[in-house]
């Protein structure tokens, strides 16, 4: 049974094979703040990571391209896109952030992967009877 | 594989702080960490936080770490020492470096990261501590702290594996407070940009921290110890799992 509003064409799936690394990973982020009442824009923790990999790797670092998908900012969950051969920076220098304006915080790195898809589901969260 | 663990917290006096260490250590799913005191940490906390993806409550040692600037402050045999599970040091001169290295019954060595090292490392203690099965410890949370602590923390760690190859080192926390401490997984990518591989740089983190605890064991007793696992297939695992009879 099909639905009106849709039209004939059968549901067309597509399959994606990749023969060599994935181009991107993915990365599901938290940001804990010792004063849980304070609030971030999606440009202010851009701007933020951003202070983090120049601190580490200096101005060249602070050139790697991420992209910040999606970000929540009731419960500072972010989805960040970079390309992998700039992960390993990225996720270092996340780390090593301490500190925002004064007060400690710590980014807490909850999913990575080479799939957007796979974040959308924790393994680890799931109730197993 | 064996669990994350991580061999080193500092004890604070403020009983609330070190409960929210210990809980977020149990969040991150790492299972067993040090506090050097030798109160049992029993007395401490009552209820023990249940460690993440495991059904299991973290298991909490006690660590004694002795700064050494003199061959004096370590004495060998102690009775002290024998409440301790965990016995470190932390040599502060090539001298000491060398002794704890090849004499001293230490489980781990402390690496100085909080200032520039004091003495270079040579090829022959550092092969000594190896074959010994003592482990040398990097830890990282004085490079959250401070930027320039973090520069002697990765030179100091880098001169180390320049040396050691990436065997027998452990990282650590060090923390102090709950948000210095970090993920297993984003350890093993730390431990990359201390000069270690893929493989030694999860390792440290896990297999290698579990010989240090059989080490530290060992210590204890005449020559080793001896584990034994049961591998019968009960009736209780799921079928799935259970080797085929045919």
């Amino acid at each position: 049974m099909r639905r009106a509003d849709k039209d004939d064409k059968p549901t067309v799936y597509q399959r994606v094979v990749l023969k060599n690394a994935s181009p991107h990973h993915y990365m599901k982020i938290h940001l804990v703040l010792q004063d849980a009442s304070t609030r971030l824009s999606a440009v202010e923790l851009k701007q933020f990571i951003i202070t983090g990999l120049k601190s580490l790797y200096g101005e060249v670092g602070a050139a790697l391209n991420f992209d910040l998908l999606k970000y929540d900012e009731d419960t500072l969950t972010a989805l960040l896109r970079v390309y992998s051969r700039g992960l390993v920076k990225l996720w270092s220098s996340l780390t090593l952030l301490g500190s925002y304006q004064n007060q400690a915080c710590a980014f807490r790195v909850l999913q990575v992967s080479p799939f957007l898809l796979s974040l959308t589901g924790n393994s680890r969260d799931l109730q197993l009877d | 594989m064996s669990v994350f663990m991580d061999l080193n917290l500092s004890f604070t006096a403020d009983k609330r702080v070190l409960q929210s260490l210990v809980e977020t250590a149990a969040h991150l799913c790492l299972c067993l960490q040090e506090i050097p005191t030798p109160t049992p940490i029993n007395k401490l906390i009552d209820r023990l936080p249940i460690v993440q993806g495991r059904s299991r409550p973290i298991r909490v040692l006690n660590r004694l770490t002795v700064v050494m600037s003199d061959s004096s402050h370590f004495r060998p045999n102690a009775v002290e020492y024998r409440s301790f599970d965990l016995l470190a040091v932390r040599p502060t001169t090539e001298k000491l470096f060398h002794a704890a290295c090849m004499l001293y019954d230490v489980d781990i060595i402390c690496i100085c990261v909080t200032e520039k090292l004091p003495f270079f490392f040579k090829r022959a203690p550092v092969s000594g501590a190896v074959d010994r099965g003592v482990a040398f410890e990097v830890s990282y949370s004085a490079a959250i702290r401070d930027a320039s602590m973090r520069r002697y923390t990765i030179a100091n760690a880098l001169s180390l594996m320049d040396t050691c190859k990436g065997k027998n080192v452990i990282l650590s926390s060090a923390a102090e407070k709950a948000l210095e401490l970090r993920g297993p997984y984003d350890i093993t990518n730390l431990g990359l940009l201390f000069g270690l591989s893929d493989g030694d740089a999860k390792e440290a983190v896990s297999s290698t921290c579990r010989s240090v605890l059989l080490h530290a064991e060992s210590r204890k007793t005449a020559s080793g110890v001896i584990y034994t696992v049961k591998s019968s297939s009960e009736p209780g695992t799921p079928a799935a799992k259970r080797a085929k009879t045919t």
